[in-house]
């Protein structure tokens, strides 16, 4: 299943010029699957940086609109851009300039393979 | 701002046969909507209109016309603006 797995998120990681990796971990931010191309930024890709996450949920929900459904962070040369899925948690990182919008589509092609691991993760 | 793309999207929907319009910015983040219109599309139109654009890097921004038997869907960028009208033939 790892590999099928890989290789959707392979192809989707191509089909958008400046994405450089997609990345689901559980809610301590430990990958469990990563598809990555030379230019992703190590740093983006260790558990400190996506458990942060969490953390930014919670507080987010604390607004008063509901729970937070994606975070988007943009810097100087990197954007990341992060989906609720909890127990998962989807990271796209990705270029300054590469397209949000059509990263944040990839959503409802990433459902099934979501519910596929979501059920691997709830078991163990 | 809201209230002048509010506007420029009442004009656009009340044309004969465009039953739906997206404003869409650089980033392919959804603008506005207005009509039978999805705001999820926002970030394809946007890579459409960069895609078509490559072609030739020399012109203006094309017109990229999509249509089936009964709709079409005209896509234009202008500077940093993407808009995308949907209308029936």
């Amino acid at each position: 299943m790892a590999e099928e797995i890989r290789k959707i998120l392979e192809q989707l990681l191509n089909s958008i010029s400046g994405l450089y990796c997609i990345l689901i971990s559980d809610r301590d931010g430990v990958p469990i699957i990563m598809v990555q191309n030379d230019k992703a930024p190590e740093l983006a890709m260790k558990p400190a940086f996506l458990s942060t996450f969490g953390l930014a949920i919670d507080r987010g929900s604390k607004l008063g609109l509901g729970k937070p459904k994606t975070l988007i962070c943009s810097y100087s040369q990197y954007q990341v851009i992060q989906m609720n899925k909890l127990p998962l948690i989807v990271t796209f990182i990705a270029s300054d300039c590469c397209n949000t919008g059509y990263i944040l589509c990839l959503e409802t092609q990433l459902e099934p393979i979501l519910s596929n691991l979501t059920l691997v993760v709830t078991e163990t | 701002m809201e209230k002048h793309i509010e506007r420029v999207m009442d004009d656009i929907i009340s044309s004969p046969n465009v039953f739906g319009c997206v404003f869409v910015d650089h980033q392919g983040l959804c603008l506005g909507v207005k009509g039978d219109a999805s705001n999820e599309s926002a970030g394809i139109i946007g890579a459409i209109a960069d895609q078509a654009a490559k072609l030739e890097p020399q012109s203006q921004p094309p017109i990229i016309v999509m249509e089936d038997d009964t709709k079409s869907c005209i896509i234009h960028r202008n500077g940093t603006v993407t808009g995308a009208i949907y209308k029936t033939n």
